[in-house]
């Protein structure tokens, strides 16, 4: 077991590891000068000269690359050019408002999605499992921004009952409405999907049957013996839901203007903030490899024919 | 008689029918796209600002489904965006596919080392989000085609590669490689004319859901205008040219959603289709 767990470990901080090459590679192929936009359009040639040489940009790229490597070993992500502080403290700012929306969409998925699909799953074929399927498949093929827009449609300029951007964390709520919509309708179609068919797939098996045989009730069977099994591919497929909602939220972040990773990385990439753009890249995917780790064990525990992770 | 039993589930499958018939209409709109619009997409008609459709009151002739606020009519733009949607969705999902089975087919077959350094390079794709990517790559890099592949490339192709390899390793074993082997087959023809018949089946399946994935990322990026170049239209550069006029002219967001929102239950509806027809065992 702690084998398996410090392998997967290893495997995420390789997977972290390479996704910080990958942007350090990035940022250094990226076109323009990093220098332009800290300086006054009226800098001298000296004074450009002296900035780089500050940034540490005229040292060769392997130079360049320890430097860095040393910085991230030691928890420094880098010096925003854009706000003149250290990108950690800027992300650690930032971290709070994507974190909020993300996890009360999460849990407010988990309520919703998994009683639609057990509830699709046990009914297969009635009415009801039809027309919630249904309602799954439009909203799986509603696009992103369709539905924010959609939303500010009918909340704000038809029906005028919610503000249409800011955020001002769990103080106001009502800021939150939306951008929680917008953030978990597709994943709750997605788990839900997974829910119905895992439930079909689980009550397919002969120990359903065995449990029917014995003269349980319906009930009692999908409680105690179809539930919790047809429970383990929804929660990671939840998972992977929660960590790709955790560091994909740009658009939504964008449009509600919620001052998350997403809009900073939007106005990192405007400003050719380069050490900005880098580290919310490796933060991005190190937080995505976390919640996938995390779900990964836990499943281990609650699973315990899976032995090897 | 396999013929007859794969034609009968063709047509017993509702889904699949569905499917396939909002996809082949897609693809009739894209191909004669040109042909189909009845205006000029781009051409500005600064009299004809913010036309609603033709048949509300306020509604102009000539204009179906009304113009947007530089007068461009926008079934015109719609089946132009088709077009565009269309051409990054089938050029993303084929270079997806070909990169994906290939990689995907030389861990499962290879194994070892080879399978650990593919598989953690899927990881890794996975980790860094389709729009964080999108962003940084399109703004940074500007926005041409080529970019646009290349994020669409990086964020696809592993789910083809998972997918070929996890049926790789559940047939590597089975005879008829075995055979193959004994009789002195290399590697490479085993992989590509033994073992990659044998996986079609789950592809076509990722293929078709990869479509309508493409299609949603591509609204988005070009929602933020990194996505289809401009002036060429695209259903997420229209989403984001009217949603400043939301309020007064509503239809500009709406026609171009209904557009995606189809064109991707299509291909979904298509994927599964598939899955119960070619697949009739897995209830997914």
């Amino acid at each position: 077991m702690l084998r398996s767990i410090l392998k997967r470990v290893g495997y995420m901080l390789i997977v972290v590891w390479v996704v910080s090459v990958m942007a350090f590679v990035l940022m250094r192929c990226a076109p323009g000068d990093p220098t332009a936009t800290m300086l006054p359009d009226t800098a001298t040639e000296e004074q450009r000269a002296a900035l780089t040489a500050e940034l540490g940009l005229d040292q060769p790229y392997i130079i360049q690359y320890l430097r860095y490597m040393k910085g991230l070993l030691m928890g420094d992500l880098g010096h925003s050019t854009q706000y003149n502080q250290p990108c950690a403290t800027i992300i650690a700012q930032r971290l709070p408002a994507t974190l909020c929306v993300s996890l009360i969409s999460a849990v407010i998925v988990l309520f919703i999605s998994i009683p639609v699909g057990v509830i699709s799953g046990v009914t297969r074929g009635s009415m009801t499992d039809f027309a919630m399927m249904f309602l799954v498949v439009i909203l799986q093929s509603m696009a992103v921004v369709w539905v924010c827009v959609l939303l500010l449609l009918v909340f704000v300029v038809k029906l005028d009952w919610l503000p249409s951007m800011g955020y001002y964390g769990l103080a106001k709520p009502q800021y939150l409405i939306m951008p929680v919509i917008a953030m978990g309708y597709r994943m709750c179609a997605q788990v839900a999907r997974m829910g119905r068919s895992s439930m079909i797939d689980v009550l397919n098996e002969d120990y359903i049957t065995c449990a029917y045989a014995r003269g349980l009730s319906k009930w009692e069977v999908y409680s105690k013996y179809a539930l919790k099994n047809s429970l383990i591919p929804v929660i990671t497929i939840y998972g992977l839901q929660v960590a790709a909602m955790l560091a994909g939220a740009v658009i939504i972040e964008q449009i509600f203007t919620i001052p998350g990773i997403g809009t900073m990385l939007v106005s990192a990439v405007n400003n050719r903030d380069y050490p900005m753009v880098q580290s919310s890249l490796i933060v991005t995917a190190a937080m995505f490899s976390l919640v996938n780790l995390v779900v990964d064990i836990a499943i281990t525990f609650i699973d315990p024919r899976i032995k090897e992770v | 008689m396999q013929g007859k039993i794969m034609l009968r589930r063709i047509l017993r499958s509702k889904q699949f029918m569905m499917g396939l018939l909002l996809v082949l209409v897609l693809c009739f709109i894209a191909v004669f796209a040109d042909q189909l619009a009845p205006h000029d997409p781009n051409e500005y008609h600064p009299d004809a600002r913010l036309q609603a459709p033709e048949w509300f009151e306020r509604g102009r002739e000539g204009y179906i489904l009304g113009t947007d606020s530089t007068g461009r009519d926008i079934l015109s733009r719609m089946i132009i965006g088709a077009k565009s949607s269309m051409k990054v969705a089938l050029l993303s999902t084929f270079l997806s596919l070909a990169l994906g089975t290939v990689l995907g087919i030389i861990a499962g077959f290879r194994g070892g080392i080879l399978d650990i350094i593919i598989m953690r390079a899927t990881e890794v794709s996975m980790a860094v989000p389709t729009m964080t990517l999108g962003v940084v790559i399109m703004a940074i890099f500007g926005t041409s085609i080529v970019n646009l592949l290349i994020v669409m490339v990086i964020s696809f192709w592993m789910n083809f590669a998972r997918v070929a390899r996890n049926e790789v390793m559940s047939i590597r074993n089975r005879e008829f490689v075995q055979a193959s082997r004994a009789l002195g087959a290399t590697s490479a023809h085993i992989m590509f004319t033994q073992i990659l018949p044998n996986v079609t089946t789950s592809l076509i399946i990722c293929t078709s859901n990869c479509f309508g994935s493409v299609i949603l990322v591509e609204s988005t990026l070009s929602y933020l205008y990194l996505g289809v170049q401009l002036p060429t239209a695209s259903w997420g550069n229209m989403i984001a040219a009217g949603k400043d006029f939301l309020a007064i002219a509503p239809w500009t967001v709406i026609v171009p959603g209904i557009a995606l929102m189809i064109a991707v239950m299509g291909f979904n509806f298509l994927g599964d289709g598939l899955r119960d027809v070619l697949d009739p065992k897995q209830t997914r």
